[in-house]
């Protein structure tokens, strides 16, 4: 639909630069967390007095946590340089990165099938409100997009929760139910739908503001004279060019949907990066809440750098 | 003097005279703002269910129908009674005193995280605005790393460590929101500083304080109230996230995430222990929601829709 074009070397330059930009970024934030996390009085076995004072100790010289704390720092860059991010306070043995590897892909697979909720749902609502400009449909979607941005996804995740898990069951005897947890295909749906819709709405409006730019002016106007159907004129003439304002707000959407994917994971008991943050820090585990953190931080930038280099797709006029 | 043409002064004296009383009144552009938020159809019916919650907010403080904390007032999952009109929760108590006070929790989290934030961003952002240079960078560099994470997590973290009082609630709302109104009040500092009345207000001597003061901050003081009006609503959904993930102000104070979360395992056989909490909120939010889209649309009406 948008046609091939050849990654120019400014393009690449771009994005290696960028990518530099964000392991400075990642690093930073760690670095941040580390620091704060270690100057906390007491540490994770202080209070499950389980350990003798020689096994707390043996413990704290197994983390390191023995050494002055720059030490510690300079040993965990050392880490971090291989991608270490060392073991768990709490699960003793168990290593951070591949467990928070096997946790990304969760969460990502949620978060992409939430971004497909937004921006299908989303575009869907505001090119059918565009089109149809003040009548009903336009006024129903209009309306269902400023409350469905102000229903947060939590709420959503209840209201799906009621429909799918009482409702469904209880009119279909049965038949149908929804599965809250993780590991089938069709146990995506229900909170995708919670992580989307809020945002969604958003993205309604905007597509629509910008629809109804664009359908007015000349090339849309010649695109109906010389008789298109009405598919091609809206689809590739109108939309691909309403398009461009609205990838402004991906980049915001993404954090947003990230955020979100916190509270939706935990509701649904999806063992995502969310999930772990909630547990890791309740437990006070903060190799692990730093771990995360770094994760995080390269998603979000790793994020906005791909919804960047969308511009130049959607706009050639864009070039990096 | 009837036969005399009136030279172009005379007569728009005399038509000053005439016309005197029928002169457009002056109105300063928040008086105007104000009109036409009044005329604003959603805006108004926002005010309107934001008042009520106010009022109910303030009523909390002092009266409920029954202590919030009160356990065993009936038999527990009851639903909508006579004398519970909302009904019981898991562990008896009364849902319509508890989400009254929900209220009471939501609008001071949401209206203080509001204050607080935006004072800390103006102030940043006006000083990175105005003074460029080293200042503007190590704020922006500021700005762009933590929009790098997710605010959540900073939240979480924070409250963690200085615990969950309704103050430190604000508080570790603040440390993040502040962000967006920064980058905001920034913005229109860079532009404002170039105008030539602040150009004018230089020449003539006046102290950077006072031109700060005096002459960019008022001229920004429309995008500020419309983002400060979004931030509630924000702050509101924020907190409830807290108290979701059992972060937020600790029980037993009736916090509507807190509610609704208690409610969840219940879902099945008790809805409404969950569904009035989330109602409460979500009003609240879009009331806010539709005050912030009218007042933008009243404050610069170049921005309508």
């Amino acid at each position: 639909m948008f046609g091939g074009r050849e990654v120019t070397r400014g393009t690449l330059v771009y994005a290696f630069q960028r990518l530099v930009l964000i392991t400075f970024t990642a690093v930073i934030v760690s670095s941040i967390v580390f620091i704060g996390v270690h100057q906390l009085p007491g540490n994770a076995f202080a209070s499950e007095h389980r350990a003798t004072a020689g096994t707390e100790a043996a413990l704290l010289h197994h983390y390191h946590l023995d050494l002055p704390w720059p030490q510690q720092y300079v040993l965990w860059l050392e880490g971090l340089a291989h991608g270490d991010l060392g073991e768990s306070l709490v699960n003793l043995g168990t290593q951070i990165t591949p467990l928070l590897l096997r946790e990304v892909k969760v969460s990502l697979t949620l978060g992409l099938a939430a971004v497909l909720v937004t921006i299908g749902v989303g575009m869907s609502l505001g090119v059918l409100a565009a089109i149809r400009q003040n009548t009903w449909i336009d006024y129903t979607a209009s309306t269902a997009a400023v409350i469905g941005y102000s229903v947060p996804s939590f709420v959503w995740a209840f209201l799906l929760i009621l429909l799918t898990v009482s409702g469904f069951y209880a009119w279909t005897g049965g038949a149908i139910y929804e599965d809250i947890g993780w590991g089938k295909i069709e146990q995506i749906p229900v909170p995708a739908l919670a992580l989307g819709l809020p945002y969604a709405a958003i993205v309604a409006r905007l597509t629509r503001a910008s629809m109804l730019e664009v359908i007015r002016q000349d090339y849309v106007r010649t695109a109906w004279a010389k008789g298109l159907t009405a598919r091609v004129v809206i689809l590739r003439h109108a939309l691909r060019n309403a398009l461009i304002p609205v990838a402004t707000i991906l980049g915001p959407l993404v954090t947003g949907i990230i955020t979100g994917s916190v509270v939706i994971e935990y509701l649904f008991g999806i063992p995502g990066l969310g999930q772990e943050f909630v547990t890791s820090i309740l437990s006070r585990d903060y190799n692990v809440v730093i771990g995360v953190f770094t994760f995080y931080a390269a998603l979000i930038g790793l994020a906005n750098l791909t919804v960047d280099l969308l511009y130049p797709v959607l706009d050639p006029r864009i070039r990096y | 003097m009837a036969t005399v043409v009136p030279s172009a002064l005379e007569v728009s004296e005399e038509l000053q005279v005439v016309l005197g009383d029928e002169l457009p009144e002056q109105v300063t552009l928040w008086q105007d703002a104000w009109r036409r938020l009044t005329r604003n159809r959603m805006a108004v019916i926002g005010m309107v269910i934001i008042g009520f919650f106010l009022v109910v907010a303030l009523l909390s403080f002092v009266w409920t129908p029954y202590e919030t904390w009160r356990q065993g007032l009936g038999p527990t999952y009851q639903g909508p009674t006579l004398k519970h009109p909302l009904g019981l929760d898991d562990f008896g108590r009364d849902i319509l005193s508890r989400v009254m006070g929900g209220a009471g929790i939501a609008l001071s989290v949401g209206v203080g995280a509001s204050l607080v934030a935006s004072a800390i961003g103006i102030v940043l952002g006006l000083l990175a605005g105005f003074y460029r240079g080293k200042i503007d960078v190590a704020i922006s560099l500021l700005i762009n790393v933590s929009y790098g994470v997710p605010d959540l997590l900073i939240a979480l973290i924070l409250v963690v460590l200085i615990g969950r009082g309704i103050q430190n609630i604000i508080l570790a709302i603040s440390v993040t929101a502040w962000l967006g109104m920064a980058r905001l009040v920034r913005g229109q500092t860079l532009a404002l500083r170039e105008r030539e009345f602040v150009e004018a207000a230089r020449s003539i001597g006046t102290k950077n304080l006072k031109i700060l003061s005096r002459h960019i901050l008022p001229n920004a003081l429309g995008p500020i109230v419309v983002q400060a009006t979004y931030l509630v609503p924000a702050a509101i959904i924020f907190e409830a996230f807290l108290s979701l993930l059992g972060l937020g102000v600790p029980p037993p104070a009736p916090s509507w995430g807190r509610m609704a979360v208690e409610g969840y395992k219940a879902i099945q056989i008790a809805p409404h222990i969950v569904l009035v909490p989330c109602i409460a909120l979500s009003l609240t939010v879009l009331a806010f929601n539709w005050v912030g889209d009218g007042l933008r649309d009243a404050i610069d009406p170049r921005m309508r829709r």
